[in-house]
């Protein structure tokens, strides 16, 4: 398969299952509530090394938010269910709790599943704290210098997938670069999707495990490295000269696919060889996003 | 399940109607002959219900009650589900303990509306008697859950007691709202009477109009709350009930108390500056 010149190779990406939780965080003005944002999100781009993934998904207006103000909706993802509270707690309670006019409430609220997270971050009152109940649910009003912090008590909680991606195989560093940030420009407004590296995309993707040591549990994916292409069993094509990845966690594997099929057609052209993407041999994650299968569907 | 059932008051009543062992929220089970013989106890005895009300419709969750029914009291008792509709003026203790579903009252509602109610919501479009959402005679706990709305105004001691839940009062409030409050939140539009919040232990009252702060409250500080924000919108939003220039501006004056107990309360009295 061919678009604009650019091949689609006959491979899959391979994702894997995981927690997710929507936090809706609102301030006074679109400042604070990005410097919360940017923080909350900060330092949350693989939980090989940040024991969470996160993102803003949607900037939003006064008329979507609970309080009335300026906000942003962020996922936020675990592996593992025990794990997403304990990240959240840390996370709000030292970014959103921290900031000047900042509140934080569920995002999901259909979610069955239910999180503490005010439940927890309330003990940072001292005992001053105060509950209250609208519409069902328990918020916590804890006493800061600044005035107060309102928290929701529970966070619903859903099961999402993590690790979409899809690899730029590009003739330059120039030409990887462009194709990444047209990518990522069509990407960003969809609906359900972040993209928790920095920009929203991955120089340095990596294969399972290490040639030299036993406990690294990731380390550089030298198949794609152009550099490597002399000394190891390279996966480039001829022409490659750099790749750059999009990883893209979701709230589903549609929202996925949806923004698969849209990032993958904005990369294509001249300068581009092909397109691949990141996988285990099927053997590690349950959710497989096939190239061509996408690209052959209609635009969202 | 088909349309509402209907019920209509043959003429106002002569005598006091106690209708609080009538369960609305059963009807959606009930055929029209069953609801007929639902029993209401009208001066000394039960009666059918078929004796006080005709009924049209049968098997529904939603039930309109119709007429003059200031005689009639404890309206929608023990409501858990379903939506029961008074149009006309209710009597006493409507939606006493009720635990669920949606009350409304297009008409005035009389003593202790929502007494001691643990959910769901009670919407009077009227005025309320004494003691709305408060504890009954000799009762520790007023309002334990729920939201009350009151469109019009609310008579004396609003909430006393309240326990948990929300009372929104769109017009004034009579004196003593609030009082000895447990925890929950009274707010209220238009003027609060004097002695508001006394003896609270935690509750919040949102005073939007003028209210004259007790003697045992002390001041902390004029800022703007979060909860206001998201409780003014919740308001606006779910019940219609718009709170005006306070909804989006102002600042709130804060008083802890009342310190002659346990102090974990506020007075939060909205000012335009």
């Amino acid at each position: 398969m061919l678009i604009r010149g650019t091949l689609i190779e006959d491979t899959f990406a391979e994702a894997f299952t995981m927690r997710v939780a929507r936090l809706i965080v609102t301030g006074a003005s679109p400042r604070w509530v990005n410097a919360a944002a940017l923080k909350l999100t900060g330092f949350a781009t693989s939980v090989i090394g940040c024991k969470c993934e996160a993102g803003i998904e949607h900037i939003l207006e006064p008329g979507e938010t609970p309080d009335g103000r300026p906000g942003v909706s962020v996922l936020f993802m675990t592996m593992g269910k025990d794990d997403l509270p304990k990240r959240l707690i840390e996370r709000v309670g030292q970014t959103v709790l921290t900031c000047p006019t900042t509140a934080c409430f569920d995002g999901l609220p259909d979610a069955p599943d239910r999180v503490g997270v005010g439940s927890s971050l309330r003990y940072f009152g001292d005992g001053f704290q105060a509950s209250k109940v609208l519409g069902g649910e328990r918020f916590w009003r804890i006493p800061v210098m600044e005035g107060e912090f309102l928290v929701q008590e529970k966070f619903g909680m859903l099961k999402a997938v993590g690790g979409g991606n899809f690899l730029i195989l590009a003739r330059s560093a120039g030409a990887a670069l462009a194709a990444s940030e047209a990518a990522v420009d069509v990407m960003d407004p969809l609906p359900g999707i972040i993209m928790p590296f920095p920009g929203g995309v991955v120089r340095s993707g990596s294969k399972v495990g290490s040639r030299r040591s036993k406990t690294m549990i990731a380390s550089t994916n030298d198949a794609f490295c152009p550099t490597l292409r002399a000394v190891t069993a390279t996966a480039l094509p001829e022409g490659v000269n750099s790749v750059l990845e999009i990883v893209i966690n979701g709230l589903d594997a549609p929202a996925i696919s949806r923004a698969m099929r849209a990032g993958i057609d904005a990369a294509c052209g001249p300068d581009i060889v092909a397109i691949s993407a990141g996988n285990y041999g099927g053997k590690l994650g349950p959710h497989h996003f096939h190239l061509r299968k996408i690209m052959s569907e209609p635009p969202a | 399940m088909s349309g509402a059932v209907v019920l209509t008051a043959r003429g106002a009543q002569d005598t006091t109607v106690d209708a609080g062992e009538l369960r609305f929220d059963r009807f959606a089970e009930l055929g029209a002959a069953e609801i007929e013989r639902q029993t209401i106890w009208a001066g000394a005895g039960p009666v059918p219900l078929a004796e006080l009300f005709t009924v049209r419709g049968q098997r529904s969750a939603q039930v309109r009650v119709v007429g003059d029914l200031r005689r009639v009291e404890r309206l929608g008792a023990g409501h858990q589900s379903g939506e029961l509709t008074i149009e006309g003026p209710a009597g006493r203790e409507v939606g006493l303990r009720m635990r669920g579903g949606r009350i409304t009252v297009l008409g005035n509602a009389g003593w202790g509306a929502g007494l001691e109610m643990a959910g769901g919501v009670l919407d009077v479009a009227g005025d309320t008697g004494p003691r709305a959402g408060a504890a009954g005679p000799g009762a520790k706990r007023g309002m334990t859950g729920g939201e009350m709305i009151v469109r019009g105004s609310a008579g004396p001691e609003a909430g006393a007691s309240m326990r948990r839940g929300l009372l929104a009062v769109a017009g004034d409030a009579g004196p003593g709202a609030g009082r000895a409050t447990i925890a929950g939140t009274v707010v209220v539009f238009g003027a609060t009477g004097g002695d508001a919040g006394q003896w609270s232990k935690r509750g919040s009252l949102m005073a939007l109009g003028s209210v004259s702060i007790p003697a045992t409250y002390r001041y902390a500080c004029t800022y703007r709350p979060q909860y206001a924000n998201l409780l003014l919108r919740y308001l606006e939003e779910r019940h219609r009930l718009p709170a005006g220039r306070a909804r989006h501006t102002g600042l709130f004056r804060r008083y802890s108390g009342d310190l002659a107990e346990l102090g974990a309360g506020e007075i939060l009295a909205w000012t335009a500056e």
